[in-house]
């Protein structure tokens, strides 16, 4: 689901790269209006509480794709850059294309960073393999990785994703 | 150190850790007959998942039942992460039972220990799928407590423990072994490189081990083969010449010689594990040698039989 305006063929495009990479359906609903109170740049925590929803499944995963900069957010240990957000284990999870300046372009770096929210979802957590696209986003060479998952990663969102079809 | 510990007490409404398992909200405590005996169960229920779980309250201590963090020891995790601690045990089988004893045992420190040491150890090399599955494990623990502990949520507590583990704009650093060997040079043994040499975890040891010994393989068949011309020219020239030129040769065997011998010396100190797979080698690598020498040397002997003639 977008908040901003974004090509539909990209978005597409987009839609068929997580195809591949779950094997589940993925499909663009419709765009929701911006939330009151997130500020510019946006509170990713804010927002993806406040932010509409739309009728699902149960064990359907909702990704919000956002134009604007997502705030850098204080934690305990330090401020933490802030690509996109999400509700482990839940259905919402939040990407920002901030930085990319066309999606057609930026794709791979896109869909990068929407499997990686995504994985979250499906109780996946930071992966040490930097090809994986469960690696930290926040190191350099993360952007310019390929939109894979390593056979751990993928073997264990294949069974999450069983475990809640059945 | 169950029966160190001190008794708990729960009460209803405790949020507590179940080693292995995670944080735990307790939401009954009764009495109950189980053969013939009354018992006093704690039941506590899951938060991740809601499966519920029953424990004597006699054995709460012995499974390591424990209260959740508080911040004051949270604060302690991250500054341990942050460290530079010690480096994970280069022996695949002592480091796993150290790494199941920190995640019974070792309450919210140990399960940093192991989210640490392995995340270390996989800046040296990638890990094996057990042990990939154990690190994976211990961060959701880990995750998941402090998520508990600080009430935040698990996407921040795992970027909070990430920023100390791998700070933003840098790349994880490469590591090489010689940084485990020096962390484990206390130890008096030196089977535990052996071991890892041996065991799937210790590929990077193995090309530079069999490069080594290729290079000793032909050098100890050049040996052979100067030592089987020399022998083979001192039949067919004269005896002055022969004698000094067997000479100059075995003189140059025998240095061939003590270079293996002090290599083999050296590689002593090595596990006997080891010695077998060489030994095989090289005497594959002396027996082709010999063959192709002694092939040699009949074509050697041919000329000299023409020049007879």
């Amino acid at each position: 689901m977008t908040l901003d305006d974004y090509d539909p063929k990209q978005i597409e495009k987009l839609c068929r790269a997580l195809y591949t990479a779950f094997g589940v359906g993925c499909e663009q609903a419709t765009r929701v209006p911006w939330p009151t109170g997130v500020g510019d740049p946006a509170d990713a925590r804010k927002l993806i509480e406040h932010v509409d929803s739309v009728r699902a499944y149960a064990d359907d995963k909702i990704l919000y794709l956002v134009h604007k900069r997502l705030k850098d957010r204080e934690l305990p240990s330090g401020t933490a850059p802030t690509h996109g957000y999400s509700l482990y284990g839940k259905d919402r999870a939040l990407v920002t294309t901030h930085g990319v300046k066309n999606l057609e372009e930026g794709l791979k770096r896109v869909t990068r960073h929407s499997m990686h929210q995504l994985g979250h979802l499906w109780d996946l957590y930071h992966c040490l393999d930097p090809r994986c696209s469960m690696y930290l986003p926040w190191t350099p060479s993360f952007a310019s990785g390929d939109a894979i998952f390593c056979s751990f990663c993928r073997d264990k969102s294949e069974q999450k994703i069983r475990l809640a079809k059945s | 150190m169950a029966e160190s510990a001190p008794q708990l007490s729960l009460a209803v409404g405790d949020r507590v850790v179940y080693p292995n398992q995670g944080v735990c909200r307790v939401f009954n405590v009764d009495s109950r007959e189980v053969a013939g005996q009354t018992l006093t169960f704690v039941s506590m229920r899951r938060e991740e998942d809601g499966a519920v779980v029953m424990v004597p309250t006699t054995k709460v201590s012995s499974i390591g039942l424990r209260k959740l963090a508080t911040h004051d020891q949270v604060a302690k995790i991250f500054a341990f992460l942050r460290s530079d601690s010690d480096k994970a045990d280069l022996d695949w089988k002592q480091r796993a039972r150290t790494n199941i004893d920190r995640m019974t045992q070792g309450g919210i420190l140990g399960l940093a220990e192991v989210v640490k040491g392995l995340q270390v150890l996989s800046e040296l090399r990638p890990l094996p799928t057990k042990e990939r599955e154990l690190y994976d494990n211990a961060r959701h623990l880990l995750v998941s407590e402090i998520a508990a502990s600080l009430s935040i949520s698990d996407c921040d507590a795992e970027d909070a423990i990430d920023l100390v583990l791998s700070p933003p704009g840098r790349e994880r650093p490469k590591r090489t072994a010689e940084e485990f060997k020096q962390a484990s040079a206390s130890d008096e043994e030196g089977i535990e490189l052996g071991a890892d040499i041996l065991s799937l975890g210790g590929d990077l040891e193995l090309p530079s081990d069999e490069e080594a010994e290729t290079e000793e393989a032909a050098e100890a068949a050049e040996a052979d083969g100067e030592e089987e011309e020399a022998a083979g020219k001192g039949r067919r020239a004269k005896a002055g010449a022969e004698a000094k030129k067997a000479s100059t040769s075995d003189g140059r065997a025998v240095a061939r010689h003590s270079k293996s011998r002090r290599k083999g010396a050296a590689e002593g100190s090595k596990p006997k594990a080891e010695a077998k797979p060489r030994s095989a080698k090289l005497a594959a690598a002396h027996q082709d040698s010999k063959a192709k020498r002694k092939a040699g040397g009949a074509k050697l002997a041919k000329p000299s039989t023409r020049k007879k003639k």
